[in-house]
């Protein structure tokens, strides 16, 4: 009944947002939250662009959407997925071990500050 | 109603009547709900007939008190590797197994996230007789590493990578057998996330300011 409701809530505030990121565009409105990496350092964070990103995949731009912030674009159906698994934790814990070995952490990390470092470096 | 399961070793819940049936119980788990006193085997609750199969030491009686029984039980079985240990253990509620402590499940107000810090009502699974050791292990602690990530690419912050390495360590320990470690590790990666995504939101007025100030 709670696992309902939260789903209930999850989806519902996905909808708004999603309606909020269709509509608008964070490139040319100002009401958007700006990254506070980049205002104070002048370097970008590996979500820098997300947003634009968002904006571009919900008006069905894929390839916009890649330029804005490929890793976002690859992170969203796994974050998906890891979603699922985690809401099966207590049903199935071997698919939880199976899918959040110390490995693949290592490597997602490693991932995420090349990515950061390269993007500066580029200027991606 | 929701139901704890113990079985095998391994403590899960809460979970209703169609989660018990995904489980694929057998008679030798031990079940909880609010209310009772005390852990009851499955097959002494009449609501829960037909969800299990029968474990080999109950189906046949000789089984019940035989400290004989690991040549009984069929070595290919898996996931009947402890049936030895429990089928002595078999007219006590599991807590005694272990400590003398008492052993009731979580009551539901307690905060989600930390069913872990009872201890586990079994003693740890001997090997078996064909000399295969079988390890039953207590499920893992959440590694929040989904937070983590969204929150190190949603807010922008330093803290989310934290939380990250944090989420990595739970798995490192957990695998290495430190349940206890993995544990803390896990509540210290949940908040990392936390401080992340606060820090994000915090941080988000000064983004604005900064341009302005360098006008």
């Amino acid at each position: 009944m709670r696992r309902l409701l939260l789903l209930v809530v999850a989806i519902a505030v996905l909808l708004v947002f999603g309606f909020i990121y269709y509509a608008l565009d964070p490139s040319t409105t100002g009401i958007f939250p700006r990254c506070g990496f980049l205002s104070l350092t002048g370097y970008k964070c590996p979500g820098c662009g997300g947003q634009r990103a968002v904006h571009a995949l919900l008006r069905g731009d894929v390839v916009a959407a890649f330029k804005f912030n490929p890793i976002l674009m690859i992170a969203i159906p796994w974050i998906v997925f890891c979603l699922f698994v985690e809401s099966r934790r207590t049903r199935n814990p071997r698919l939880y071990a199976r899918f959040n070995p110390d490995l693949l952490l290592l490597v997602l990390l490693a991932l995420i500050f090349v990515w950061w470092l390269l993007r500066n470096i580029f200027n991606w | 109603m929701q139901y704890w399961i113990n079985h095998n070793g391994v403590q899960s819940g809460p979970v209703d009547i169609d989660g018990l049936k995904e489980m694929a119980l057998t008679s030798r788990a031990y079940v909880w709900h609010e209310g009772m006193t005390d852990w009851v085997k499955i097959t002494e609750l009449p609501e829960l007939q037909g969800l299990y199969e029968m474990a080999p030491e109950d189906a046949s009686a000789a089984a019940t008190q035989a400290a004989t029984a690991p040549e009984q039980i069929p070595a290919a079985a898996e996931s009947h590797a402890e049936a030895a240990p429990e089928a002595r253990e078999d007219a006590r509620p599991p807590r005694e197994a272990v400590t003398g402590r008492p052993c009731q499940p979580l009551p539901p107000a307690q905060p989600a996230g930390s069913p872990y810090q009872q201890p586990y009502p079994y003693p740890a699974a001997q090997p078996q007789a064909s000399g295969a050791p079988v390890q039953p292990k207590p499920k893992s602690p959440p590694t929040n590493l989904v937070w983590a990530i969204i929150s190190t690419l949603m807010c922008c912050l330093p803290a989310g990578v934290v939380a990250i390495i944090y989420s990595v360590k739970v798995m490192n320990k957990y695998n290495a057998g430190d349940i206890e470690g993995a544990e803390r590790a896990s509540e210290v990666s949940a908040w990392w996330c936390i401080a992340s995504i606060v820090l994000g939101i915090i941080s988000m007025p000064f983004a604005y300011l900064v341009p302005l100030l360098g006008q």
